[in-house]
């Protein structure tokens, strides 16, 4: 009987914009993550690492500079990729 | 010259009169718009000149939509502008905007972006969207072409009202809503003219900081989308202040948490101060801080009174019940959020606020203490 292995974990860059920034405390941040995931669990995990809790409804996902559309669906990670965090701003 | 014959026929809707709109409609002035509709309820006030570069300090005081018209006409004595010195509610929407062909939000609250998309959604208008605080700002162009998406495409749900930040609190640099301002114009411009390739269907977000912009492609039409989709769900205005539960404007609003003698006026702490030894923690950002202060205030911003990084900060102060604390903000809004925090680990101490904050304490004791 063979164990499956599950594969290895790639780093990826989560960058924060406006409200999330200032609640994450940073601006970009490496994280090492599974190269598989569904893209509703990639944002509950930034809600719950970074404490944007109180955005959560109201995030632009993007992966390298695409939104993600559809948080259902699985997304491919590669090393090096790029993950936005955008809430909306409202000033003028 | 084609271009300039459509932008001479056209006629623009410039919605907020503030950072954003002051230099769109300069440059939509100069670029030879021929009619340029100006909307803001609000009056100048000194505190606006440093990012809403039309108004002057000479006309502090008068409506800015008439304040902008003085500087624009100035600029371009052939461009018909319209002042409307109302605040955009849902029913004169529809009335005002339809006469128009493109619209500018240079709005600054969220009410407004919900009603301005949802009524252009309705008159098939084209919305450039901008908005900017501190040093981010966003830019991108709602309900034009097939697919582009609206508003409400993007964010279905309007953010809680404790998580937007007002320009008041937060700040904002004037070069930062100068440059999205300047692009809306652009955007505008190009729509009426049909040159180039329109941000519809992107973002653009604009990260002053580092100076980087970058492109973010968003969705098309979300298929059951509330107001823009075949079936929508909403056919008339609705109240966007209730479905958003914040007022539709920029204003600080005063909360009310805690109990009367949970609080201080700033009278009573202007007796009290010399005679009774006191904690006073100011609860502002360590930039806000800086602007201003009153004397033996010690800074230690919301966020670290929330997440109790104050508690081994004053380990010494607070070990003793001697120490009455007093809580300071700019509005006395913050600070009673830190006064209900403190209690729940200190319910025994005196921990209570100043009534008004800073604010308060220029309008009531020393007219000559900086107000921002």
């Amino acid at each position: 009987m063979s164990v499956e292995e599950s594969p290895p974990l790639i780093k990826v860059n989560i960058l924060f914009f406006a409200r999330s920034r200032e609640l994450a405390g940073t601006a970009c941040v490496v994280l090492e993550i599974e190269p598989l995931i569904i893209a509703k669990d990639l944002v509950n995990q930034l809600v719950d690492r970074f404490d944007l809790g109180s955005i959560s409804q109201n995030l632009i996902i993007a992966h390298n500079e695409t939104y993600i559309e559809n948080l259902d669906v699985e997304i491919h990670l590669h090393q090096g990729d790029e993950i936005a965090v955008i809430p909306p701003i409202s000033g003028g | 010259m084609s271009g300039q014959l459509k932008l001479i026929n056209s006629a623009v809707l410039v919605v907020g009169m503030g950072g954003l709109g002051c230099p769109a409609a300069q440059y939509l002035a100069a670029a030879g718009c021929g009619h340029l509709g100006l909307m803001d309820y609000d009056t100048v006030e000194r505190n606006n000149l440093h990012r809403q570069t039309l108004h002057a300090e000479s006309r502090c005081g008068m409506s800015k939509t008439e304040s902008a018209r003085i500087a624009l006409l100035d600029l371009n004595p052939r461009c018909v502008i319209t002042c409307h010195s109302r605040l955009l509610n849902s029913s004169n929407a529809l009335h005002i905007i339809e006469k128009y062909n493109v619209v500018l939000d240079c709005s600054d609250n969220v009410a407004t972006r919900y009603l301005l998309n949802d009524a252009c959604v309705m008159l098939k208008k084209p919305l450039v969207s901008g908005s900017a605080l501190k040093m981010d700002g966003q830019l991108t162009v709602y309900n034009h072409g097939e697919h582009g998406p609206c508003y409400r495409c993007i964010y279905p749900v309007p953010p809680p009202p404790e998580a937007v930040t007002n320009c008041g609190d937060g700040g904002i640099l004037g070069a930062i809503t100068g440059t999205i301002g300047a692009m809306q114009a652009l955007e505008a411009i190009k729509i009426i003219a049909g040159l180039g390739d329109i941000l519809a269907g992107r973002l653009l977000i604009f990260d002053g900081r580092y100076c980087h912009f970058r492109n973010v492609k968003i969705r098309s039409k979300r298929p059951n989308c509330h107001v823009c989709s075949n079936q929508p769900l909403i056919t008339a205005l609705i109240d966007y202040e209730l479905f958003c539960g914040a007022p539709a404007n920029d204003k600080d609003i005063s909360q009310k948490l805690l109990t009367a003698d949970q609080r201080v006026s700033v009278i009573e702490y202007q007796k009290l101060r010399n005679s009774q030894e006191h904690l006073l923690i100011d609860v502002r950002s360590a930039a806000e801080f800086e602007i201003c202060q009153l004397p033996n205030a010690i800074n230690i911003p919301l966020a670290q009174i929330l997440n109790d990084n104050y508690v081994n900060q004053l380990s010494s102060q607070l070990e003793s019940r001697k120490f009455a604390v007093l809580i300071v903000c700019r509005r006395g809004n913050d600070s009673q959020i830190a006064v209900q925090h403190m209690k729940t680990r200190y319910p025994d101490h005196s921990i209570r606020d100043l009534e008004g904050g800073l604010y308060a304490w220029t309008n009531h004791i020393d007219q000559t203490f900086p107000i921002y």
